[in-house]
């Protein structure tokens, strides 16, 4: 198997990857001094992946929105059993999440990992999809999706993307809709696991209190031979103007929440590591506490420190800066953040300012290797986004502010920009 | 596997606690003060914890102090107030990198940590008390904090059954106090309340990571020099053990999902050598995903998303959370007793028991490697009679067996019902 050591000498930390014969790419990282370990299985399958091709097929599969969710949701069953029962042998504690481009199957332990690891590998090697299944989950996904109906800040979120974005599946409900998940049959389920899961397409990251060599070799005799099949997903063409630059809904709460959307250009893949460095400095120049913006905001009494904050929204065709929090003024908010932003583009940010915030990301990167599963998370993620921990960091401490300058004036376009408000009813 | 915890009494009621790990790439120290949980005193407490985190005689202004903590690669400082059984529990404290990741040799950690006792002892004084214009931002800070525990429905639903349930005992008081109590604050009510908890709070602080203590212990040990600790004093929480008869209440709002939340009497509490035979049966009903009420309630019935199970070990209450359709509610609530009814029957397999320990267990151990969640682990137990590491847990709950947890089950009366339902009956 192909090994590659990736290591970083200042920080004394070190991974590896490993591109499994079956196309797998697998990503183990020893933590010395742990008990714990944290284990995520994902695939390159998110609720953006609606539309695609299978190889050489000119054919489009459309599928009905939440599909990826709820596949997530029915891939803990196979035909011998659920995969929670079988951790409940083994003391584990599982979970899986879908986002907008993946889904990820994982579990954190401190004994039997061996045992872990088998149940993880195989049941998601084991779907077992039947109408009699499928239809149960529809009650409990339907639930699911009318939490998040009832939550301001989620409705608010999804609000700011269907006024950003015009065609990009981005824009639609994780979870799809209770009329949506309605539609979703076995055959469909399969049409995607086929597509999506072959492990061509998927990684299997690791990280805490383990031994390599045993690791690998339950990795190896677990994994299922798997086709290489080819998915190609369509993603529709999102032009660079946004919808509308307002939208409300109101609910049942006291104190409005908002976000404000700055809508990027972008491509249908993933931006440059190197840009997405920039703009993890440039957001902490911008907009974290010590910066002007901040403190304006606040001495206006528009935000507030428990409730305020901005990120850096990306993906494959997407990539917005994102302000929400809890405002009394909400059009307010908006209006300084557009005038401050629109005077920082004419003057760019200062010597000091950038020099701070390349400290602020050098500590955020520095904390996450505490953790095991941050770090498995983000190596899942980079397996799929095609960077790396070190790589970031090295981008970090080497940027520069006329650089910076110019990536501050492709991010934030005022023109391109929305703002949504949940907001009390009546 | 902590075997070098090191003690340090500061002085009457103030212990310092070091729990050194060279495995974190952060430390962090945490400052928490108990204090008796008060009609009276509660708006006064919660609110100085945020005010004293915002600024202080070295740094003025928000801005001044974060540019500060910037320039300690990000270090982070947080306060809040929260209640464990009838105390609030009032924390600052602040995390950073360790002193080798620094870029030019900075003692990050022992800055940190200076930085941490000028923010605790050292506000911006005007005349005497604090500045009118920090209590007026503290002031709409928290109302809007407050205003945030109704624009989360679970949150919310929570805190009201709690709140209902123990209308008449301290554990009823919101963490916050009311809005009412909040606006109603003036600058000497904010400043006798933080001078009131230096001088008679229990307090306890945490060092977590680093080892070299002597300096800081030093500079708490000054700065409590000045303060007349004579009055520190201990409390004790009341805890009611049973109930005649249930309570149910209705609150009606527009929503898609109604909320379900029972409240228990558990008749045991802390010190009680029964808790953890409470802590593992609260477990095997609702606490994990093969627990009966996951079991049942979500994937048997296909009632809800989530039902869970939380027991309160300080207060000796147990709650039952859950989201159903509004047309559920009585079929969720009969499914949920019916549970408790088996478990008290001794209805589960020995199986299901010995899963729930090794789940609870697992969980236990993952503590040590992670720094919040050891610092919440130690700290919290600070007023209790006895500390136990997580191993210690571990026996406890491996102890347990089949008779305690039915013994465990029956002690549980209900005492309230609350449920948050739509206005539009559907």
């Amino acid at each position: 198997m192909e090994k590659i050591e990736i290591s970083n000498k200042q920080l004394n930390e070190k991974y590896f990857h490993y591109k499994h014969p079956s196309g797998l790419n697998i990503y183990l990282y020893p933590k010395k001094g742990y008990s714990s370990i944290y284990a995520i299985f994902g695939t390159n399958f998110g609720s953006i992946n609606n539309k695609f091709k299978i190889g050489d097929s000119s054919d489009v599969i459309q599928v009905p929105d939440g599909i990826a969710h709820y596949l997530e949701h029915k891939l803990f069953e196979s035909e011998d059993g659920d995969a929670f029962s079988k951790y409940a042998k083994t003391g584990a504690s599982a979970n899986a999440y879908t986002s907008f481009e993946k889904t990820a199957y994982l579990f954190s332990c401190s004994k039997n990992f061996e045992e872990s690891l088998k149940i993880l590998i195989n049941f998601v090697q084991s779907p077992y999809f039947t109408e009699e299944t499928v239809k149960k989950e529809q009650g409990i996904i339907g639930q699911e999706i009318k939490m998040y109906e009832d939550d301001p800040e989620w409705r608010a979120l999804f609000n700011v993307l269907n006024a950003m974005y015009n065609n990009h599946p981005v824009k639609i409900d994780i979870a799809g809709t209770v009329e949506s998940i309605a539609k979703i049959t076995p055959d469909y389920l399969y049409k995607c696991y086929n597509a999506f899961y072959n492990l061509n397409n998927m990684s299997l990251c690791i990280a805490g209190n383990i031994d390599i060599e045993n690791t690998l070799s339950i990795i190896d005799k677990e994994l299922k031979p798997s086709k290489p099949t080819n998915v190609e997903t369509i993603l529709p063409q999102e032009p660079y103007s946004i919808v509308k630059d307002k939208v409300e809904e109101e609910f049942d709460i006291m104190s409005p929440i908002f976000y404000l959307g700055f809508k990027g250009k972008s491509d249908n893949l993933w931006m440059s590591e190197e840009k997405a460095a920039y703009i993890d400095i440039i957001l902490i120049a911008v907009a974290s506490k010590s910066s002007d913006l901040y403190s304006i905001l606040l001495e206006k009494g528009l935000i507030n420190t428990a409730s305020f904050s901005y990120e850096h929204f990306e993906g494959p065709g997407y990539s917005s800066i994102l302000f929400s929090g809890e405002s009394k003024d909400p059009d307010e908010v908006a209006k300084i953040i557009r005038e401050y932003l629109s005077n920082l583009l004419d003057k760019g940010l200062d010597e000091e300012t950038f020099i701070r915030a390349k400290k602020v990301s050098y500590g955020s990167y520095v904390k996450e290797f505490n953790s095991v599963s941050a770090l498995s998370n983000e190596m899942l993620n980079n397996s799929f986004n095609g960077r790396e921990l070190f790589k970031s960091m090295e981008y970090v401490s080497k940027a520069k502010l006329e650089k910076a300058n110019m990536y501050l004036k492709e991010i934030f376009n005022i023109s391109k920009s929305s703002l949504s408000i949940a907001k009390p009813r009546g | 596997m902590i075997t070098n915890k090191k003690n340090v009494q500061i002085c009457n009621g103030v212990n310092f606690t070091c729990i050194p790990n060279e495995k974190f790439k952060t430390s962090s120290i945490s400052f928490t003060m108990f204090l008796p949980l008060k009609e009276d005193m509660v708006s006064k407490n919660a609110i100085f914890p945020n005010l004293l985190e915002h600024s202080c005689e070295r740094y003025p202004s928000l801005t001044a102090l974060n540019k500060k903590l910037a320039d300690l690669y990000g270090a982070s400082v947080i306060a809040g107030a929260d209640k464990i059984g009838d105390f609030q529990v009032l924390t600052i404290s602040i995390s950073c990198i360790n002193d080798k990741f620094a870029l030019d040799d900075e003692k990050i950690i022992f800055e940190s940590a200076n930085l941490l006792c000028d923010l605790i002892f050292h506000p911006v004084l005007e005349n005497g008390k604090f500045r009118e214009s920090d209590i007026l931002q503290e002031k709409r800070q928290l109302i809007e904090t407050i205003d945030s525990e109704y624009n989360d429905k679970r949150v919310y639903s929570k805190l009201r059954c709690e709140q209902l349930m123990c209308k008449n005992e301290k554990y009823g008081i919101n963490k916050y106090g009311t809005k009412e109590q909040v606006e109603a604050l003036s600058s000497e009510d904010v400043y006798y309340a933080w001078k009131n908890a230096l001088e008679t709070a229990q307090i306890e602080i945490m060092m977590i990571g680093n080892n070299d203590y002597g300096l800081i212990v030093k500079r708490f040990q000054d700065e409590f020099k000045n303060i007349n600790r004579e009055n520190a004093r201990k409390i004790q929480t009341e805890v009611i053990r049973s109930c005649e008869k249930h309570n149910e209440y209705k609150d009606m709002m527009e929503l898609k999902q109604s909320k379900l939340v029972m409240g228990f009497r558990t008749g045991i509490a802390l010190p009680d050598d029964e808790v953890p035979a409470m802590r593992l049966m609260t477990a095997l009903l609702g606490g994990t995903p093969s627990s009966k009420l996951f079991l049942n309630v979500r994937e048997k019935m296909s009632l809800c998303y989530y039902c869970s199970s939380n027991y309160n070990k300080n207060k000796g209450i147990m709650l039952i959370e859950s989201g159903v359709e509004h047309k559920n509610i009585e079929a969720a609530k009969g499914a949920i007793l019916n549970q408790i009814e088996q478990i008290k029957d001794g209805d589960f397999s020995d199986e299901q028991l010995e899963s729930t320990k090794r789940y609870l267990s697992q969980m236990f151990e993952k503590v040590n490697d992670s720094i919040s969640s050891l610092d919440d682990w130690y700290v919290l137990q600070s007023i209790n009679e006895k500390i136990n590491t997580p191993e210690q847990a571990i026996e406890e709950i491996n102890k347990v067996n089949r008779e305690d947890v039915i013994n465990a089950a029956k002690k549980l009366t209900l005492d309230t019902i609350y449920i948050l339902t739509s206005k539009e009956e559907n």
